[in-house]
């Protein structure tokens, strides 16, 4: 195989694992903390996308696209907590949370996705590229939206590693997340972290739709791809710490990256499926998971 | 009133449907340690749930320091079996609130947060001090010299006496009034169990009064003022320390010669 | 304990039939197609979603591939009946045998797999195979599936003729024989491990059942009819498309089997109409009618998590108790000279906190001045049970009885508060305080024998004397039941909310005596009895101070008796007589020859004799005990 190629593949294999760990870290933080699976995650992608369309396109409020993006942002930590509040919290104590969570969070999905239909309409929409032009490392060429788009990845996932690792709030989340009744006898507010999760996630969300949005055509069900793609990153991954998807998306991309070579671009999502469930048999809790759910 | 720290009145209470306790009144006197006895499965530790706000109580009330940590009034009425009354009805009692206010409940076989480091654990207990003086973290690791070589282990690391420790100390950085200890000792090796005991015996000596849970009467003589028998969901007995019999005498008070 | 009738000794063959015979009635009735379309695709979403919930109300198993094994019985049909030119009847039959197949593979990664990954691990399975399907477009047509399969006929005669009425009536014996299926599955030996896996796993294996096995089988059991009725969609609307791999199908049926209620075979039943109906009805409505659903399903989840199955108990529940109060009321009035006329005492209705009780005492005829007598009758019965007694007690005396409040004519009352033993101990306080009686000779059967310890056991009126019958006395409850009592189908009854016909008779006959002219008016108390108040007793065990009945028998403070009767088909007689007694008339419990659990009833003559002799001698007991003091 020629090195331009390899290197071409690898290089793609990053943007999508980039990508893949924004998309799943979100999904994995609401796992471990409240034990459920949120299946308005792909949703959550696609609303952060026309939010961001609809502050900085041209078409609608233009703004630039920095404000943009940090409003999205403030709104889908919004409705991130608003959605816990109705969807997740009316019986956090109840037994049977994980599969009512299940039906109430898809029923969730399909009101978002159809909410965007209505206010948005089905034609297909696109938000500009981050940043024109590209640069050229020897062999390798990498435009500058990609270079942003792992570059902010890279800060953002950072930002939410350290703030869980080291800042109060991080530390009381976790705490919240590994016990809630010891965390709620030493006076910690445990619906509000949980609500901050969800916010969170949903945040991590929105700016993953907002770059997915800036690659692909924007419809309202565009969230169930990623969503899938985020799926296989955890369960692959496993949710043993906060790193554990991370290193999984970025496995996940190299995969996708080299089977879509190899195998073409239909065959290559059914090789990770493959994978992931090889992965499952192996080993059930992730490649990187110990059998226990924790932040 | 005001010489009260806790006063309980006529509080039922369990899990959803089921009626685990009822009808219980205890009232502590400021400075007053008391002991809980009973035999296992009669709702202690439910009791000590719904007295730190982890289950909201049916009906009575929860006075700490004079202030009421309950909403006034009984749980509505649940006559629709199926009704997710969890979906309409706020929280009769906040635990926050109650641990806030200084009444600090130590679980029993308490895991705390088994991914956190002992020092990430104690300073979350210093949060929810909110300004009162709790322990600090140096006369924590005086009391317990384990905890400060251990500091940056993950809880998970920890054995059942050291985890007991943590639970202990981080209750005592979480300033309590009152301390409810639920069996510290339980299933610990007799040395390890030593240790916690002359650590709550020197909390004690500090002045910090306790609820104790533990079926050591020996133990709990050292401890407390007043013993409190409880079985079936209620106080069945109360004595005063000098009057407490040895536990074969106690076990067949509350169960009669049959068992 | 076992106990499963069969179906037509429940009460739900009538709700049954009755619907067997409208559906079938309905399509000679109406003749508009278009409704009956909808009735089709009910009845297949309906066969997916009760399958569904064999894996995941059943056995806790969330299969989140259900949706999947219905595609591959849609693309097995459209692969065989079109492409390789199979018959389709054959066809449908072996979308049964794929899907089962494909159950199984994916039952192996999920054997021992728990709680939210097996969702997740399922989930991907059934996306590998929608992923497969899509790409190897060859055999499947890819993206955009296959059209134009073959119809289903009978000789020449096209099913989708006379208004798809062949269809109808097909699609109606599938969901049949489904449910047949699944009733026959759910009460045999594989169900019962089933169930007992989800609701103690740990246990269940400890006594033999195997997980991975159980599991695997549920899977594919589940998945037989799933596929065919996959296979029956195919056929129906002859196209098969990609999109029933899709999470909108998946939350479709899921919300089918949510909405209904999960844990029976026919919550799921209910909810595919609902949804059905409810989707068809707002199909006008472009992106609103998905929004509407959804909302729908996320009210019901949060408010009513047990949906509609659960919502028609609840109802049943305020009918019944409504029916068993009309009962009461009914039978307040007319039958009042009756019951006076049998037991020769007066009856009045006394305003209790517990709503009213009906009391019958002499005390007004012929007990003045009379030492006073309580009989506290048991579960389900009334105080006439002891008519006999108070022709033979009255003329020595004031004999003393009430209906516990849902039996009888008494009220109905609160069952949260009123439908236990510390209750009805309140209420016999209150009647005795009422009827200005302060010491009193008890005597306690079955229920009522609860009541009388704790009544004696709380010492705020003075019991003088203690008899119980049919009732061994416990310490740690539940624990000492088992012990106690000899585990009968009638202990289930005991508990049971509503009985059928078949069921009323049984507990009458087992409690009391066989149905005869004379027992009859025992047997309408059994239909009259509120269930509610057999279903709450049995939550509200725990707030019974047990052990303090336990101790007051063991001090002996008052004189007791035991008269059980020596065959009495639920006591474990060694268990009574092992306890510790302080005060034990004769030493040991005085079974009544042939007495059964009603000895007082069956035996009077050798009853009463044994009784009145254990009363005369608590009374000198007491005398002679009053004497040195």
């Amino acid at each position: 195989m020629d090195t331009a190629i390899l290197i071409d593949i690898v290089k793609s294999g990053l943007v999508l694992g980039a990508l893949y760990a924004l998309m799943a870290t979100g999904l994995s933080l609401v796992w471990t903390t409240l034990g459920i699976f949120n299946f308005a995650h792909g949703a959550f992608i696609a609303l952060g996308a026309y939010l961001a369309w609809q502050f900085s396109s041209a078409d609608a409020w233009g703004l630039p696209m920095v404000p943009a993006i940090l409003l999205s942002c403030a709104v889908m930590f919004a409705i991130g907590a608003l959605l816990h509040f109705l969807l997740v919290k009316p019986f956090e104590r109840r037994q049977d949370i994980v599969l009512i969570s299940v039906i109430t969070t898809l029923a969730g999905a399909v009101i978002l996705e159809n909410g965007l239909q209505l206010i948005w309409g089905a034609r297909s929409k696109q938000i500009p590229p981050l940043a024109e032009g590209a640069v050229e490392f020897g062999a390798l060429s990498l435009r500058n939206s990609e270079l942003i788009l792992m570059g902010l990845v890279l800060a953002i996932l950072l930002c939410v590693g350290l703030f869980l690792r080291y800042s109060r709030p991080g530390r009381s989340m976790r705490a919240v997340a590994q016990n809630q009744d010891a965390a709620a006898l030493l006076g910690l507010n445990v619906p509000l972290y949980f609500s901050m999760v969800f916010g969170i996630a949903a945040l991590t969300a929105g700016l993953a739709g907002v770059f997915v949005g800036t690659i692909r055509f924007m419809s309202p069900s565009m969230g169930s791809e990623p969503l899938m793609k985020a799926l296989i990153v955890v369960i692959f991954g496993g949710v043993a710490r906060f790193s554990s998807p991370i290193y999984a998306a970025l496995i996940i991309g190299q995969i996708e990256a080299f089977s879509v070579y190899f195998v073409g671009l239909y065959w290559a999502p059914a090789v990770l499926f493959f994978t992931m469930i090889v992965v499952l048999l192996i080993k059930p809790e992730g490649l990187f998971g110990k059998y226990q759910r924790t932040l | 009133m005001s010489d009260l720290i806790l006063d309980v009145r006529g509080l039922s209470g369990g899990y959803d449907t089921t009626q685990i306790f009822s009808d219980i009144s205890l009232q502590i006197a400021e400075g007053e340690s008391i002991g809980i006895f009973g035999p296992n499965g009669h709702g202690k530790t439910t009791f000590l749930k719904t007295l730190s706000g982890l289950i909201d109580p049916w009906s009575g009330d929860i006075f700490f320091c004079g202030q009421r940590m309950n909403r006034e009034g009984e749980r509505g009425s649940r006559k629709m079996r199926n009704f997710n009354y969890g979906a309409v009805t706020r929280r009769r009692i906040d635990p926050k609130a109650v641990a806030r206010a200084g009444l600090i409940h130590v679980q029993q076989g308490n895991l705390l947060f088994p991914e956190l480091t002992v020092d990430e654990t104690l300073s979350i207990a210093s949060t929810a001090a909110r300004g009162r003086k709790g322990w600090t973290l140096a006369e924590v690791r005086e009391l317990f010299p384990r905890l400060g070589e251990r500091g940056s282990h993950k809880i998970r690391f920890l054995s059942g006496g050291e985890r007991q420790m943590v639970s202990m100390a981080a209750g005592l950085m979480a300033a309590p009034k009152l301390l409810i200890l639920d069996e510290p000792t339980l299933g610990l090796s007799p040395k390890v169990r030593q240790e916690l005991c002359d650590a709550i015996l020197s909390v004690r000596r500090l002045g910090l009064p306790v609820v104790l849970i533990d079926q050591d009467v020996a133990f709990l003589e050292q401890i407390i003022d007043t013993l409190y028998l409880f079985d079936h969901g209620r106080f069945s007995g109360r004595m005063g320390k000098e009057e407490m019999p040895d536990h074969q005498t106690l076990m067949d008070m509350l169960f009669g010669e049959a068992h | 304990m076992r106990y499963d009738p069969p179906l037509h000794k429940t009460q739900g063959l009538l709700p049954l039939i009755l619907a067997a015979v409208a559906l079938l009635v309905y399509p000679l009735v109406f003749e508009a197609t278009y409704f009956r379309h909808v009735m089709i695709l009910a009845f297949i979403f309906a066969i997916v979603a009760t399958n569904w919930d064999l894996s995941l109300g059943y056995a806790g198993l969330f299969n989140f591939g259900h949706v999947a094994l219905f595609a591959v019985g849609i693309y097995t049909y459209a692969i065989l009946a079109k492409t390789l030119g199979v018959s389709p009847w054959l066809a449908i039959l072996a979308g049964g045998g794929t899907a089962a197949i494909v159950a199984l593979l994916i039952a192996l990664p999920v054997l021992r797999l728990d709680g939210i990954y097996v969702i997740l691990v399922t989930i991907a399975l059934s996306q590998l195979i929608y992923l497969v399907v899509i790409s190897w477009s060859d055999v499947t047509g890819g993206t955009s599936g296959m059209v134009t399969l073959p119809t289903l006929k009978i000789g020449d005669y096209r099913l989708s003729k006379d208004g798809r009425i062949g269809y109808y009536y097909i699609g109606l014996g599938l969901l049949a024989l489904n449910i047949a299926f699944l009733y026959l599955l759910t009460r045999s030996r594989l169900g019962r491990a089933i169930m007992a896996l989800r609701d103690n796993k740990y246990y269940a294996i400890a006594r033999g059942v195997s997980e991975a096995r159980t599991r695997a089988l549920t899977l594919t059991a589940s998945a037989v009819f799933t596929g065919i009725a996959g296979a029956f969609y195919g056929a129906y609307l002859r196209v098969a498309s990609p999109d029933a791999f899709g999470m909108g199908f998946l939350t479709l049926v899921l919300s089918m089997l949510l909405v209904g209620g999960t844990g029976t075979i026919w919550g799921p039943l209910i909810g595919a109409f609902a949804i059905s109906f409810l989707s068809e009805w707002l199909a006008g409505f472009g992106p609103w009618q998905n929004i509407i659903v959804a909302l729908a399903i996320i009210l019901v989840v949060v408010f009513y998590p047990g949906g509609l199955w659960a919502a028609l108990q609840q109802l049943r529940e305020v009918a019944d108790g409504l029916r068993s109060q009309t009962l009461a009321r009914i039978g307040r009035r007319r039958g009042k000279s009756a019951r006076e006329a049998l037991t020769g005492a007066r009856e009045r209705m006394l305003k209790t906190r517990y709503g009213q009780i009906a009391v019958a005492d002499t005390g007004p005829t012929t007990g003045a001045g009379k030492p006073a007598l309580l009989f506290l009758h048991g579960n389900s019965a009334c105080k006439e049970a002891f008519y006999k007694q108070f022709r033979s007690f009255a003329d020595r005396y004031r004999v003393i009885a009430f209906d516990l409040p849902g039996h009888g004519v008494s009220d109905n009352a609160d069952p949260e508060t009123t439908y236990n033993v510390d209750a009805y101990t309140r209420i016999a306080e209150e009647v005795l305080a009422d009827c200005g009686v302060t010491r009193v000779h008890v005597f306690g059967w079955s229920l009522g024998g609860y009541v009388a310890l704790e009544l004696a056991a709380r010492g705020t009126v003075e019991v003088t004397s203690l008899a119980i019958c049919g009732t061994p006395p416990l310490a740690v409850v539940p624990d000492d039941m088992g012990r106690a009592y000899v585990p009968t189908a009638h202990m289930v009854l005991t508990a049971k909310q509503y009985f059928s016909r078949e069921e009323a008779r049984s507990y009458g006959q087992h409690a009391t005596a066989p149905l005869s002219e004379e027992s009859a008016f025992l047997h309408r108390a059994v239909r009259r009895t509120d269930g509610r108040a057999r279903a709450y007793m049995m939550t509200k065990l725990s707030i019974t101070d047990w052990p303090r009945q336990m101790r007051m028998l063991a001090e002996g403070r008052i004189p007791t008796a035991i008269l059980d009767g020596s065959d009495d088909p639920f006591l474990n007689h060694d268990y009574v007589a092992g306890l510790k007694y302080g005060n034990l008339w004769k030493g040991a419990p005085q079974d009544i020859q042939d007495g059964k659990h009603a000895p007082f009833f069956n035996r009077t003559d050798a009853f009463d004799l044994t009784y009145f002799s254990f009363l005369r001698f608590a009374e000198n007991d007491h005398m002679a005990g009053d004497a040195p003091a």
